[in-house]
């Protein structure tokens, strides 16, 4: 609030090793205040130690990491004070109800929201006299995003807070943190979903083996990569890759599970290309189709793997 | 104070509408008390029922019946003498007096100068050692007793029965302390499975990423620990005063701390085993593992003095001998097993070690 021109995160070569495996290998990010910041990766990217560094859950084994101006190895406890946390798949006290839990958590905080707000704006009204082991897997992770509210945080830490969700649940949810924002708070997510990452985040970070492979806006992830557009279909045979490579207008090809794609600058000649191709080798592109460039073609240019969990 | 406070009553919360936990941590160790209570409650006075033949059947025989009818600690039953040993091997009857035909007619030929005997048949189960003895001893007296007055000669040494009561303590008293002991071992060492399943759940580490500092949360946990102790002490000793009417005798305040040392000692030594299980189920398992055999070999469910050598030298290595003991010395004067010092240093010792194992081990995700 004083400094608000200020970033919210300042992470300067960060590493954080287990023995021989180098969960982060050098990462450094800003995130501005009142942004919206989503971290994307497969599973044991590292996503989710980088982002339990920040919320002071681990040492930094090397690097410089501010979170609202503080250092986080010499302030962690104010830090705590005006941060929120939901971290992946938690479950809490399953004996406690609704608003016991917000009460209980509440009592940790120099300054806190009455519980009866939080009930009303995560529309928890309905359980709150029920034990958090009854509620459905939606109402549990907006109580988990309550208990992250209950100290009105400036930044809040979301990991991965929709997996798991049916559509619509993940719907509200994406509706919650578009309200956050509003408000003037700063988000810093992760995600395995391409889609809630395009919707929500103003800036992403694309996170492969310990490191930072592409951060920016979304559309400036794909226009970066993608000039192309993308042909794809499926096959029931794997097709040589130079052959791919060399057809008109194809600059890249990737097959992965039975499904090719590639990127073209000329789409024509490249269809005309593979239906000669096709003929040849006697195979049938099924479900052959074209469309813009995703966000999740960047991420599967950048690691070779479709971001699916 | 009042985060730590408040997180101990949520804690006791979770306790209290967990049936499961509830039932181990209070109706468990009472049930324990009641059981045995019952179990060894009467054994104190029980009688020995002696199978009464008589195949005389006369004003003699009667009178022999009459004395034996006297002694309280026998009770009669007649019949025929197939039937009562069919009752012996029943085990209905513990021994079998035969009074055979012609004890008046021996009676009168004695009176009358001329040597005349009648044995008196008994029926004895030599594996009944105890019984056994009495019935023997009884026999013989009231034999001995017949033979004088028959003869009209008066005993020269009686017996003048005097009665001082001793401080050998019941076994219900004996026990409550060591129902008291094993619940206080219990709670600690089961304590584990709770801790163990926050961490599995993640409880713990969201708890981390508050700015709640981590001592409260242990200190909570130990706090909520020292409640349910209490509790299970004020239920067990009143179950113990109120349905089995023994006497706390020792001292109060020493006893309480006995109380929170024990406690304290085998909470310690759950958060160590807590420190070392990643799964609740492996946690329920290893916890079962730990206190059976320290319930069975630290003798603290019968006196020390009964056990093997073998099985001695083992308890003198297992903290629970020492709760036990120490409990039982403050509460209701048993025999020492060791001085109430080094019953205490030796729980001390034992909280101390694994307290600092834990504090070194604990992974809190």
């Amino acid at each position: 609030m004083t400094q608000s021109s200020a970033p919210v995160i300042r992470v300067a070569d960060l590493k954080k090793y287990y023995g021989d495996v180098k969960a982060v290998d050098g990462v450094s990010f800003e995130v501005a205040r009142g942004e919206v910041f989503g971290m994307l990766g497969p599973n044991g990217a590292g996503k989710t130690s980088t982002i339990e560094v920040l919320e002071g859950l681990r040492e930094p084994d090397s690097g410089n990491v501010e979170v609202l101006g503080l250092d986080i190895c010499q302030h962690p406890e104010s830090i705590k004070q005006r941060i929120g946390v939901q971290l992946q798949s938690v479950s809490l006290y399953p004996r406690l109800t609704v608003t016991e839990l917000l009460d209980l958590f509440g009592s940790f905080f120099n300054h806190r929201v009455p519980t009866k707000q939080l009930i009303d704006a995560l529309d928890l009204g309905e359980r709150a006299n029920a034990a958090s082991m009854n509620l459905s897997g939606g109402q549990q992770q907006r109580l988990s995003i309550a208990l992250a509210l209950v100290n009105d945080p400036e930044l809040i830490f979301l990991d991965e807070p929709t997996t798991g969700l049916d559509p619509q649940a993940r719907r509200s949810l994406w509706d919650l943190v578009k309200g956050l924002q509003e408000k003037g708070k700063s988000v810093m997510l992760t995600t395995h979903y391409m889609e809630e990452a395009a919707e929500l985040c103003d800036r992403v970070a694309i996170m492969d083996h310990g490191r930072i492979l592409e951060m920016g806006t979304v559309p400036d992830l794909i226009g970066r990569r993608f000039k192309e557009r993308a042909v794809f279909f499926d096959s029931n045979t794997k097709l040589p890759a130079e052959r791919l490579g060399r057809l008109g207008g194809v600059t890249r090809a990737t097959q992965e599970d039975g499904q090719t794609v590639l990127y073209s600058m000329d789409v024509p000649a490249t269809i005309g290309g593979l239906l000669a191709m096709a003929d040849e080798l006697t195979f049938e592109p099924r479900n052959l189709g074209i469309r813009q460039a995703t966000l999740e073609d960047v991420f599967l240019d950048l690691t070779g793997r479709a971001l699916r969990d | 104070m009042k985060t730590l406070l408040g997180l101990t009553v949520a804690n006791l919360k979770g306790l209290t509408r967990d049936r499961a936990a509830l039932f181990w941590t209070f109706f468990f160790p009472v049930m324990f008390v009641l059981l045995f209570g019952v179990l060894f409650s009467g054994s104190g006075d029980s009688k020995v029922s002696v199978g009464w033949v008589d195949q005389d059947g006369t004003q003699a025989s009667a009178g022999v019946r009459q004395a034996f009818a006297n002694v309280p600690l026998l009770t009669l039953q007649s019949g025929s003498l197939e039937d009562e040993k069919a009752a012996m091997q029943r085990g209905d009857v513990s021994a079998i007096v035969v009074v055979p035909k012609g004890l008046e007619a021996a009676v009168g030929q004695s009176k009358a100068g001329t040597q005349a005997s009648v044995a008196i048949e008994l029926y004895v189960d030599p594996a009944k050692t105890q019984t056994t003895q009495v019935v023997q001893g009884v026999v013989a007296q009231i034999a001995n007793g017949f033979n004088l007055t028959v003869m009209g000669v008066s005993p020269i040494l009686t017996i003048n029965q005097l009665t001082l009561t001793s401080t050998n303590i019941s076994t219900v008293t004996y026990l409550v302390p060591s129902i008291l002991a094993m619940a206080l071992m219990q709670l600690g060492i089961f304590a584990a499975v709770p801790l163990v399943q926050q961490r599995e759940k993640g409880i713990l580490k969201r708890m981390g990423a508050t700015p709640l500092p981590r001592w409260k949360l242990v200190a909570s946990n130990i706090l909520l620990r020292l409640i349910v102790a209490a509790l299970d002490t004020v239920l067990i000793l009143g179950v113990g005063i109120a349905v089995f009417k023994i006497q706390i005798v020792g001292n109060l305040a020493v006893a309480a701390g006995f109380v929170f040392l024990g406690a304290g000692a085998f909470l310690s030594l759950g958060f160590m085993l807590a420190s070392f299980l990643k799964t609740e189920e492996q946690a329920t398992g290893v916890v079962q593992v730990v206190q059976m055999p320290l319930m069975f070999l630290s003798g603290i469910f019968f006196p020390f003095d009964f056990m093997p050598d073998f099985l001695r030298s083992v308890a003198r290595f297992l903290p629970l001998t020492y709760l036990g003991d120490g409990l039982r010395q403050t509460m209701v004067n048993g025999t020492q097993i060791a001085p109430l010092a080094l019953d205490a240093a030796v729980l001390a010792g034992w909280l101390v070690v694994c307290l600092a194992i834990s504090a070194r081990s604990f992974r809190w995700d």
